[in-house]
């Protein structure tokens, strides 16, 4: 179809365009070389083959914002099968002959899908543009007090428009292009869209008509030439980065699970992060993947509070500061700003709940939680800066093991129980650790909770025993709020104490997601190796084993899932299971299971006070359980009772909360009482 | 500026408990912790170092596992820290260890200011920074809550928290100080400052490095002798938990409190 002179001309221009690109795309791959660690790149067939298949049915977007994820969907698939379509066309330019068949079904079914994905991609995107230009709802911008660095709104803008105009240009000139050629060569059934509008052409001569299909050709392959040097820059490139991003990330023990910071290596000067290349490469590269759909931001439940973090907005900063300084960085200047100069405010870091919801919810696999915690173990290392309520806790766990400061027998617990709780020396020979943690020991609530646990096992007839006075705090609290080198003694203690204890060999149970986290997923990494359980997944493996009795009673509840019990662990069925075992009814809060929408308490919180915004988010969180008219709230952590029973104690004891562990033993002494 | 910080290790009064009393404490009561009060002095110590340069050396005497409170001092940020530590030491009075104190000061050679806690928790006597000052013939400026200092012209001024008032002085150098926590706000140490200070050297001084004889220090040293030392008894208390509305419960409260000449 091209002349020579047309011909000369287009690859002139592409070798420009994929070298101009190729540099881009070389610095881009210096600054991420930058950061620490290594991309992950094992198994990565199979991760490729599952990364396209997440890709081509969009199937981790559809969970929130459906009618726009559907509408992105067309422009994706749009977009993918154009890959197809623009060889197809380069080929019908440049091979003499070659022609789009009008006879073989192949083709027939490639003009159709062409078509018909033509005219989808168009619908998507002008749905896009539409709602980020003219509708601009709040899910798409940021609240005030959140930091943006300057020209990052203004750059975000310009890029979508950018893109959006391209992808406009690129898919509606070939889509009249398309349309133009019917005119020329007459009816075909397998172009229906392209079909109504070439009657707009039939006016046109038939020299017209070629020089139209010329114009539209290079337009439609042109603007792919013009754009591609400026892909790398845009967030259009989540195309190529978002997949890669998603295949390269790191394989954590959990989703939360930390890394680990070599404290014994003498020439490591650098403790956490405060630049951006201090970050790790899938952290940079997360800059890079960001999109700015902001569904992370949706679902933080400290910018759904009003406070300063927005995981987005973050991830936005980093990406306009890459951006303008991108050739410096990738010839190895000095990378003079801090993260907090410019991404991040001080009150947005220690906003963090460490949920993970922005994590678990991100198309493009990032992980701003991560940035956010490793910014902590910067400012708490390197600086000695946090804020000071946390220095309680830190001396308690420094001095009494546990961060209440307390010095009281950690067994107290036990002393209002009719049987004995033996410790590890007592029972020796025991089958199940029994790990109380610190709230069991000394909170009140949770003392009630560790009685309701020994009092289902004792009942089950389980051979369990208890650590006693040599337990201490997991150091989950100091690890969360990046106190890195205070959780390295805490885990080195416990370890060595259960190792003695011979639990390495047995089974541990936990009474809160945080420690049966910290010793199960993270403690590997120190040489401790556990079997670990929740007590709401043994309370229903004894149900299951029918140790316990099953219940009469019949109450409505509905179930918090904590972070670390559901999204950091995965455990949504055992505490529901447990509850509806023990004769409840389930009302079900709209956020659950892996969207749980925090209690306030997680990323080291209930610590200290909340950071300033509209509202605390137990309250939220509280309104939303109270909402669905259940009687009682369930709860699996200590923490979660601690800030849910506060905002029920706010709000005028409209509910009870309780934890499972406490309703499975009313239910099950309900029973027992029935039958004397 | 040459500035010394005089520091104690001490046992941590947060392990006291039902089942640990004062006396188990002072026998067993591991681990010990800096003195809380000295806490205050180091940061002082360390804020005028950062203000007028100059170097912060922690002078501790004690038992040998006192270097753990010397290297929280480094930690922090001191320069070098020092542990006196003899056997013939055990038992002295305040006296006879400022006697120490000073001839450690005077080993040391250079000194404009030197900062001490208020008090330690564990004796609380509040008199071995004010002896040390006798000793040394310079002026005493104790319960410090605001400290300027000018090393050039010579002089600081200091706003003590008295119980009757804030009392604001200004003073020649050398100079004694005794701070208060209403001063500062102790630093937390880094990773980098804890390493530095796991790898750093503690000097140790005994009483011949300071040329002191055995009769000038320890319980032979001492004008106060202590005889006993004895828990004192558990008073007797009742718990009455006051229910209802807050503003019942407050005008209930009230009553009670006048009831029982309380206010």
């Amino acid at each position: 179809m091209l002349s020579p002179l047309e011909k000369i001309l287009f690859i002139t221009l592409t070798l420009t365009s994929l070298l101009w690109t190729f540099v881009t795309f070389r610095r881009m791959v210096r600054v991420i070389q930058r950061g620490s660690g290594s991309l992950r790149w094992d198994g990565l067939v199979g991760r490729a083959i599952e990364g396209a298949g997440a890709l081509v049915t969009q199937g981790w977007m559809i969970r929130r914002r459906p009618l726009v994820s559907i509408l992105h969907a067309f422009v994706a698939w749009g977009f993918i099968f154009y890959f197809l379509v623009n060889l197809t066309d380069l080929a019908e330019g440049f091979i003499p002959g070659f022609r789009v068949d009008y006879d073989t079904p192949a083709w027939n079914i490639y003009r159709l899908l062409t078509d018909l994905l033509t005219v989808a991609a168009l619908a998507g995107v002008i749905f896009l543009l539409g709602r980020r230009f003219l509708v601009r709802p709040n899910a798409l911008q940021y609240n005030d007090n959140v930091l943006l660095r300057p020209g990052a709104l203004t750059g975000l803008s310009r890029d979508s428009l950018i893109v959006g105009l391209f992808i406009l240009g690129h898919v509606g000139s070939r889509f009249i292009g398309a349309s133009v050629a019917i005119t020329a060569e007459g009816a075909d059934p397998w172009q229906p869209m392209a079909g109504m509008v070439s009657f707009s052409w039939a006016t046109l001569s038939g020299y017209q008509l070629e020089i139209a299909r010329h114009v539209c050709w290079w337009l439609a392959l042109g603007l792919i030439l013009a754009f591609l040097p400026y892909f790398p820059y845009s967030k259009h490139a989540h195309l190529f980065l978002g997949p890669l991003n998603w295949m390269t990330r790191p394989n954590r023990r959990s989703m939360g699970a930390l890394d680990v910071v070599d404290f014994e290596d003498e020439t490591i000067e650098q403790f956490g992060v405060a630049r951006l290349t201090d970050l790790s490469r899938t952290q940079i590269l997360d800059g890079f993947a960001c999109i700015a759909c902001n569904r992370c931001q949706d679902v933080c439940p400290a910018y759904g509070t009003g406070k300063e973090l927005s995981p987005s907005a973050m991830e936005v900063n980093k990406r306009q500061y890459l951006k303008e300084n991108l050739r410096g960085l990738a010839a190895g200047e000095e990378d003079a700003a801090e993260l907090m100069d410019y991404a991040i405010s001080e009150s947005a870091i220690w906003g963090c709940l460490s949920c993970g919801a922005c994590a678990e919810v991100c198309p493009v696999s990032n992980e701003p939680m991560f940035d956010i915690l490793d910014i902590r173990r910067e400012r708490v290392l390197m600086n000695g800066s946090f804020p000071d309520e946390l220095r309680n806790a830190y001396t308690g766990m420094e001095r009494n093991g546990n961060p209440w400061q307390m010095s009281e027998d950690r067994l107290a617990w036990t002393h209002a129980l009719d049987f004995a709780v033996p410790t590890v020396e007592q029972n020796p020979d025991y089958d199940l650790l029994y790990w109380v943690g610190c709230a069991g020991a000394y909170d009140p609530a949770a003392q009630r909770v560790a009685r309701a646990n020994a009092t289902l096992m004792h009942k089950a007839g389980i051979n369990f025993a208890v650590l006693g006075n040599a337990e201490s705090c997991t150091g989950d609290v100091a690890r969360r709020s990046g106190n890195e080198h205070l959780f390295y003694e805490m885990a080195k203690g416990n370890i060595e104490t259960l190792n003695a204890a011979g639990a390495d060999q047995k089974r541990i149970m936990t009474g809160c997601p945080h420690c049966a986290h910290t010793l199960g997923k993270e403690y590997v990494d120190f040489g401790g190796h556990y079997e670990v359980i929740h007590h709401t997944e043994m309370i229903a493996e004894m149900q299951e084993q029918g140790s316990l009795e099953p219940a009469r009673a019949v109450s409505s509840v509905t179930f918090h899932d904590p972070c670390y019990l559901g999204r950091h662990r995965g455990s949504y069925d055992a505490p529901r299971a447990s509850l509806e075992e023990s004769g409840a009814n389930i009302a079900e809060m709209a956020r659950r299971k892996q969207d749980s929408f925090c209690c306030g308490g997680g990323g080291a919180q209930v610590w200290k006070e909340e950071e300033p915004g509209s509202e605390a988010v137990s309250n939220v969180r509280f309104r939303e359980a109270a909402s669905t008219g259940a009687e009682t709230l369930a709860v699996g952590c200590p923490f979660c009772s601690r800030m849910l029973g506060d905002a029920n104690a706010r709000a005028g004891e409209e509910m009870q909360v309780k934890d499972v562990a406490e309703i499975v033993l009313e239910s099950v002494e309900a029973t027992t009482n029935e039958h004397e | 500026m040459n500035i010394i910080a005089l520091i104690k290790q001490v046992p941590d009064t947060a392990q006291l408990s039902p089942i640990v009393d004062g006396l188990q404490l002072m026998q067993n009561g591991q681990p010990r912790i800096v003195n809380p009060w000295d806490e205050y002095t180091l940061e002082t110590a360390i804020q005028l170092k950062e203000s007028h340069g100059g170097k912060v050396t922690v002078l501790c005497v004690g038992k040998p596992e006192s270097v753990e409170a010397l290297k929280t001092g480094l930690a922090m940020g001191a320069d070098e820290a020092i542990l006196i530590s003899d056997d013939t030491l055990e038992g002295g009075d305040s006296l006879a260890t400022a006697r120490v104190l000073v001839k450690a000061i005077e080993k040391i050679g250079a000194c404009d200011i030197v900062v001490g806690g208020r008090a330690s928790i564990d004796d609380n006597h509040a008199a071995t920074a004010v002896q040390v000052a006798a000793l040394m013939d310079v002026p005493p400026i104790s319960y410090v809550a605001e400290l300027t200092v000018e090393p050039d012209a010579g002089h600081l001024k200091a706003v003590r928290l008295l119980e009757t008032g804030r009392e604001t002085v200004t003073t020649t150098l050398p100079a004694v100080v005794t701070v208060v926590k209403e001063i500062n706000e102790p630093r937390y140490p880094t990773f980098i400052g804890i390493r530095k200070a796991a790898n750093a050297e503690i000097l140790m001084w005994t009483l011949v490095d300071l040329g002191l004889e055995a009769e000038e220090v320890g319980v032979s040293g001492s004008k106060l002798i202590r005889t006993g030392l004895e828990v004192p008894q558990a008073r007797e208390a009742t718990l009455e938990l006051i229910e209802g509305a807050p503003g019942d419960a407050a005008r209930t409260l009230a009553e009670r409190l006048i009831e029982e000449q309380v206010i």
